[in-house]
């Protein structure tokens, strides 16, 4: 990525003639660049003779959409014109859950289709979506949706190629030092207390969003079991309990075992307390399990008074949703859990809207999963001991998480020491 | 001084149903009519003064409800037998067209119309200079944008007539053509009114012209620059002593043609005509970089 595209949206343009003479060029890069935004000349093919005209094809970047947009309309006079003038193609779907040949795959960014000469921003950005366009009701323009491949109807008008669509690359142009210096290669070397003050930074902003109550601001937490492993558990309790946390998304295994060492006070059957396997331990998490299909879920379980504390114990009762995705090996599993993959991917996404920070905290599956679901724009942080979750979460293309490589039980515990204060009491 | 190789030769229209029936600048007012009879004498001193000059004149016949069809030099633009007909901007002036059209057909001119919709409105925004005898380069058009005609359509025009073109921004609606900011005075000299370009544009221009005869800003809003120029006469709607003394200087002679009934409409002695002898051949012969 060059200079010009980074935090930026841009358009390439063309302009054509005797511009060189005319000053033309001169003038249009001198435009650009008084309004802030950027240029790169992507070709230039000069006239040989004065006869001759030149051919220029310039990629504009400004910092966003719409200062975008007030340039090439202003620039245009002078001649520039876009390179794509062209509107969206689309083609109805073939049957329910199909795509027509050569559909546009979405990307987690920000999203245009230009419909009947007009640039529409497609819904919250998701990648490896269609892009389906909506007509106009009645009264109201058409809009454009990401929508993922199964849930496509037939007929839907599917974009399909490039042409008359753009993304927006998200901005960091505001927090170019902190960010910047963060997302340079994942590494165990970093000092994790940078890290963790970017992450309670990340979270106390948050908080000033929802309270100003201008939309967003909302914190995703995303669980794998070794939170409750490694004793981070009681921590991310207490963040829930004093409201840093808005919608949890976790699986079987982490469910289970936060209830299981609330109840019974062992993870997979190691004493927390003394990190010694209880006799017939082994069956412990089983035997939650059971308890809780009996109750026919958390929330009842926590209702009846059997679950008294914990992660989920504090969700319910501070209101704060959680989906809990289930897979192949999951034992039970808990009536809580989704274990339609699909169903349970559409419940997740059903939670996202307002939600701007993502914390993935010693997990792969899950981390990934939401990481496909997350626009670009959701600061993402991904705490892990294994620096390959990491590398793995950006290769799926949430290029956007900053990873931190390190214990997930003392990075919790710090966070919440750090955002709830130093508890006094032992036994963390 | 050499004189231009052009400008012996115009068209012109009387001003039979000459009026201002709507507004499309802003000298226009139609509450503000120009008088009849002072608008044919003032054109009848026009036609004098440029035979005198030593032009040859041709005439369009007037047409009912198209009062601007006087301002021929609107028609379109002249290389040769070529004859490419403008796309005007306003719908009030469109009407024209077909009148333009027809007269050049008729007198043998090949009309080839410009690609594409966009407005271009003639000689009026596009004005030959250099290329004759004497001139430091070969013919150049210098085209006015924004107002009227676009950056597209000159580019297409340019491309049409082989010809280079340097295509300046007009930036006040007081100068909305070419025409009221530059006039070509010989190979080497014009006037220029800076007051209706940009820094871009006056740049461009002083690097094409050699001997700039710069407008003060009285000269320029009297519409200076909106002048005919036949051997090396200067056919002027208004002058000021200043510039009369530099004209003379420069071995011109001055002559003021008063046209004030046309510049209730906006127009002034150039955009009553358009010269038929514009050449510009030369530029397609021209070998060589920029």
């Amino acid at each position: 990525m060059t200079t010009a595209e980074q935090g930026a949206s841009s358009e390439v343009v063309h302009l054509d003639g005797h511009v060189v003479d005319s000053l033309l060029l001169a003038k249009v890069l001198d435009t650009i660049v008084d309004a802030g935004a950027t240029y790169e000349i992507l070709e230039l093919q000069m006239g040989t003779t004065t006869t001759d005209p030149s051919h220029v094809r310039i990629r504009v970047s400004a910092a966003d959409e719409a200062g975008l947009d007030a340039l090439l309309a202003e620039v245009q006079v002078h001649g520039v014109n876009r390179e794509d003038a062209s509107d969206a193609e689309f083609v109805g779907a073939p049957a329910n859950g199909v795509l027509p040949d050569g559909f546009y795959s979405t990307t987690n960014l920000a999203t245009w289709a230009r419909v009947d000469g007009r640039w529409i921003e497609s819904g919250r950005p998701e990648m490896d979506c269609a892009l389906v366009v909506v007509p106009a009701a009645s009264s109201g323009p058409s809009t454009v949706e990401m929508v993922p491949m199964h849930r496509v109807r037939a007929g839907d008008r599917v974009v399909t190629g490039w042409r008359g669509v753009r993304v927006e690359v998200p901005s960091r142009a505001d927090d170019a030092e902190g960010f910047g210096f963060m997302t340079s290669e994942v590494s165990s070397e970093k000092p994790k207390a940078v890290s963790l003050a970017r992450v309670a930074t990340s979270l106390r902003e948050a908080r000033q969003r929802r309270n100003a109550g201008t939309g967003g601001g909302r914190v995703l937490a995303v669980c794998g079991p070794a939170v409750v492993h490694t004793g981070a558990a009681p921590a991310l309790a207490r963040l829930v309990r004093e409201g840093w946390v808005q919608l949890l998304f976790a699986g079987n295994g982490f469910a289970t075992h936060d209830i299981e060492s609330n109840v019974l006070g062992t993870s997979l059957g190691v004493s927390l307390g003394e990190g010694v396997l209880a006799e017939h331990g082994h069956a412990n998490h089983l035997r939650v399990i059971n308890e809780v299909r009996r109750f026919g879920s958390i929330a009842a379980a926590v209702e009846a008074g059997w679950l008294r504390a914990g992660v989920l114990y504090e969700c319910v009762r501070a209101g704060v949703p959680f989906v809990l995705g289930g897979s192949v090996r999951d034992d039970g599993p808990l009536p809580d859990v989704i274990s339609d993959t699909v169903a349970a991917a559409d419940a997740m996404r059903a939670q996202l809207d307002g939600v701007d920070v993502a914390v993935m905290l010693a997990t792969t599956l899950h981390a990934i999963a939401t990481g496909n679901l997350l626009p670009a724009g959701v600061e993402t942080y991904c705490v892990d001991i294994n620096q390959a979750v990491v590398t793995k979460l950006a290769d799926r293309g949430s290029h956007q998480a900053l990873g931190i490589v390190t214990d997930v039980g003392l990075f919790v515990g710090d966070l919440s020491d750090r955002l709830c204060g130093v508890e006094s009491e032992p036994g963390r | 001084m050499t004189t231009l190789s052009w400008g012996r030769r115009y068209l012109l229209c009387r001003p039979d149903h000459f009026t201002v029936a709507y507004e499309i600048n802003p000298f226009m007012h139609v509450q503000v009519h120009p008088d009849p009879a002072a608008a044919a004498a003032q054109f009848d001193g026009l036609v004098e003064a440029l035979r005198a000059a030593g032009a040859a004149l041709e005439f369009l016949e007037p047409a009912a409800g198209l009062p601007d069809l006087v301002f021929t030099a609107n028609a379109g633009v002249v290389d040769g037998d070529v004859f490419v007909p403008s796309l005007f901007r306003h719908p009030e002036r469109q009407g024209e067209t077909p009148h333009d059209v027809a007269w050049f057909a008729a007198h043998d001119y090949r009309v080839t119309p410009l690609e594409g919709t966009e407005p271009f409105e003639g000689a009026g925004d596009v004005l030959p200079f250099g290329g004759g005898p004497g001139a430091a380069h070969g013919p150049v058009l210098v085209a006015g944008y924004r107002m009227r005609s676009t950056v597209g359509a000159h580019t297409r025009l340019a491309a049409l007539l082989g010809v280079p073109v340097r295509t300046v921004e007009l930036i006040d609606e007081r100068y909305y053509h070419v025409d009221l900011v530059f006039c070509p005075l010989d190979e080497r000299r014009a006037l220029i009114a800076p007051q209706g370009l940009d820094r871009y544009g006056c740049r461009v221009l002083e690097e094409l012209v050699p001997e700039p005869v710069w407008l003060e800003d009285d000269e320029a809003i009297s519409f200076c620059a909106n002048s005919v120029v036949v051997n090396d006469v200067v056919v002027m709607p208004s002058c000021t002593p200043r510039l009369g003394k530099i004209l003379e200087g420069a071995g011109l002679t001055v002559v003021v043609a008063p046209v004030g009934e046309f510049l209730k409409a906006g127009g002034g002695c150039r955009c009553l005509t358009l010269a038929l002898d514009v050449d510009l051949s030369a530029a397609r012969h021209a070998v060589g970089g920029r």
